[in-house]
């Protein structure tokens, strides 16, 4: 060991290129992996709290409601059977309705939520997005809309519109509303097609005192995508507490393209980390050939006085391994600072399009990265791996050297 | 001395070939060396004194004929096989780049006690012993590169002895130095011939230093053209 510390130190130059062939590529992939990390988080936390929820129980899909979200006449079987599940951290009644929203010669086609806004507060984060106006409460008539939406209807708090329901299960229906608040969601979709009104007033809408779409459910210990066992497991004992007629789906399930763009991101950092794993090994395996091209001689004596060709090959492992070492520390440790760093600086603000993506895609509009324990450990390991794997070759060639020619190279 | 050879050769043929052409270097030598001898193989450049000292040394394979050392063939042998021999019963001096540049001059010492698995204690002891022997005790904290010629080529001796081999085959060691140190360290080698009845056999074209030992092997186009047992100093 202290042999190889030398080694190293002797042939500074080279030992830092070997250093950092090995280093870059996992500092690179921490903070890779702490942005898809801190994405997936971001889009998976604004999803199921603005929209979605972990779980959603609906009446299974009937003929009669053809592509609307069917309705549920009596949530009591569904509430029963929440009372009865362990792990339900929170969960709300909701009448979800297409409708049609006019005012004066424009239109738009819109989903109406109906929610019970005090029961949403705690976990929703519309009241804090409210840019314009004040919320929506259970007692009052009016809605709240995406900022987006006010902007294409030309509407402004305190201005009225036309709801004009559609619902297969319902007919048409037509209710005037005022819009008490405007929203600014982070998803720029929802933003053009969300109205959020009270569920009394929906309600009216469907002409039903009782009716719902769904029940939201928030799964208690969910602190981000990693838990989604955790609801697998809620949506496992529901789906056995519910009557046939009721189905279970899960966020996934609600927002197909969000968890696509989550499965496409890991797949791909493996193909950047699969590049840059191999431009290392390829330095790796470059600099530790030149080392014992140079140190032919040396070798040769050491052979000659009766090394076995495995101390020869530990012998050359064990600096490859130093680097290896020290290179997949160095690179994790200086990707989880910078992490940190950015963190603490609340994140790197993002302008223009970028901005834009970021809120179509339902992120923040700063760039945010989090500290992937695993993803990071992953990292620096099968780095530090393919450097010694990358090291073994001219180890090995080194212990096959002939003693006599070995001693007779000239550099 | 003892009676029974240490190392026999018979017949002994190596010839070089590169693409079409054969190099005889070794034609048929035969020799016998005994326990506690202090040989010297003389001979013009190219006459095969380092071929011999490889063959015997298990560095190379003859082209034909055999190698006993201690009665045992070495033709027989596997490279790892030689390669533990070459650990266990031969120290090697060589003309140049005897000692490993990022080990000190203790730890060089000390190298095959380490390669044979001897516990660190112990051969650190045995290092410093045989280094305190040689007066060179005062480097061993040096690296190589810090100490002189004559000095590297007694450290060379001091690993090459430290292990105790059976036999110790010195290629031209004084090649690189001066009159002066050349004969110092001859003088160092017989005294360990002498005081450790180590034996010694070693290459060399410098008529110098053939008045020290008490038997001269001459090589000349690969044959033994003279083998003079001598009453040394």
């Amino acid at each position: 060991m202290k042999a190889a510390i030398r080694h190293l130190i002797r042939n500074r130059r080279r030992s830092l290129l070997t250093l950092l062939a090995v280093l870059c590529p996992v500092y690179i992939l921490v903070i890779m992996f702490g942005f898809a990390s801190a994405t997936m988080n971001d889009m998976f936390d604004t999803v199921t709290r603005v929209d979605t929820g972990h779980l959603q129980i609906r009446h299974v899909e009937t003929r009669a409601s053809g592509s609307a979200t069917p309705l549920i006449q009596d949530p009591a079987p569904i509430l029963a059977a929440l009372a009865g599940t362990e792990g339900i951290e929170w969960s709300t009644v909701r009448l979800d309705l297409p409708a049609l929203a006019s005012a004066g010669d424009r239109s738009r086609t819109v989903l109406i939520q109906g929610v019970v806004p005090e029961e949403i507060d705690p976990i929703s984060s519309m009241r804090s997005r409210i840019v314009e106006g004040a919320y929506i409460t259970s007692d009052s008539p009016g809605v709240i809309v995406g900022k987006e939406f006010a902007a294409l209807l030309q509407l402004e708090v305190g201005d009225e519109f036309v709801l004009l329901g559609a619902h297969p299960e319902i007919g048409v229906v037509a209710l005037r509303v005022p819009v008490v608040g405007i929203v600014d969601v982070p998803i720029a979709e929802l933003g053009r097609s969300v109205v959020q009104a009270p569920l009394a007033l929906v309600r009216e809408l469907a002409r039903s005192p009782s009716a719902a779409t769904s029940v939201v459910v928030r799964v208690a210990g969910v602190t981000g995508t990693w838990d989604t066992d955790t609801i697998d497991a809620v949506a496992q004992n529901l789906r056995a507490a519910l009557p046939s007629d009721y189905e279970v789906l899960d966020w996934r399930d609600l927002v197909p393209q969000v968890e696509v763009y989550m499965r496409l991101l890991n797949p791909a950092i493996a193909i950047v980390a699969a590049v840059f794993f191999a431009l290392g090994a390829l330095v790796v395996l470059n600099t530790v050939y030149l080392s014992v091209m140079e140190r032919t001689k040396e070798l040769g004596l050491i052979l000659s006085l009766g090394a076995s060709r495995g101390h020869v090959v530990r012998m050359i492992l064990t600096e490859a391994a130093l680097l290896a070492a020290v290179g997949a520390a160095g690179g994790a440790v200086a990707g989880v600072a910078l992490i940190l760093l950015v963190e603490a600086l609340g994140g790197i603000p993002l302008s223009g399009d970028f901005q834009l993506f970021a809120k179509a895609m339902g992120m923040s509009p700063a760039l945010h990265l989090r500290v992937a324990a695993l993803q990071t450990l992953l990292a620096a390991s099968a780095m530090a791996a393919v450097a010694l794997l990358a090291a073994w070759y001219p180890a090995r060639r080194a212990s096959h050297l002939e003693p006599v020619e070995a001693m007779r190279y000239v550099e | 001395m003892s009676n029974s050879p240490l190392i026999q050769t018979i017949d002994l043929h190596k010839t070089y070939e590169t693409g079409t052409v054969a190099t005889p270097a070794l034609r048929g030598v035969v020799l016998e060396l005994r326990e506690k001898e202090f040989t010297a193989v003389a001979g013009p450049s190219g006459s095969g004194k380092s071929t011999l000292l490889h063959l015997l040394g298990g560095l190379d394979r003859p082209t034909s004929g055999e190698i006993l050392l201690e009665g045992r063939p070495m033709s027989t042998l596997s490279k790892d096989a030689l390669a533990r021999l070459r650990m266990t019963s031969i120290g090697f001096v060589f003309q140049a780049y005897n000692l490993i540049p990022v080990l000190t001059v203790l730890e060089n010492t000390a190298f095959v006690l380490e390669l044979q698995g001897v516990a660190r204690a112990e051969r650190i002891e045995r290092a410093r012993r045989i280094l305190s022997e040689l007066g060179i005790d005062q480097y061993a904290d040096q690296f190589p590169q810090r100490i002189s010629g004559g000095e590297q080529q007694r450290v060379a001796v001091a690993r090459a002895v430290v292990s105790e081999p059976s036999i110790v085959l010195a290629d031209e060691p004084t090649a690189n130095l001066d009159t002066v140190t050349s004969l110092e360290l001859i003088d160092l080698m017989r005294r360990l011939n002498r005081d450790k009845g180590a034996t010694f056999l070693f290459a060399t074209h410098d008529g110098r230093l053939l008045d020290r030992v008490n038997r001269l092997v001459t090589l000349v186009d690969g044959r033994i053209a003279s083998d003079e047992v001598r009453d040394s100093a």
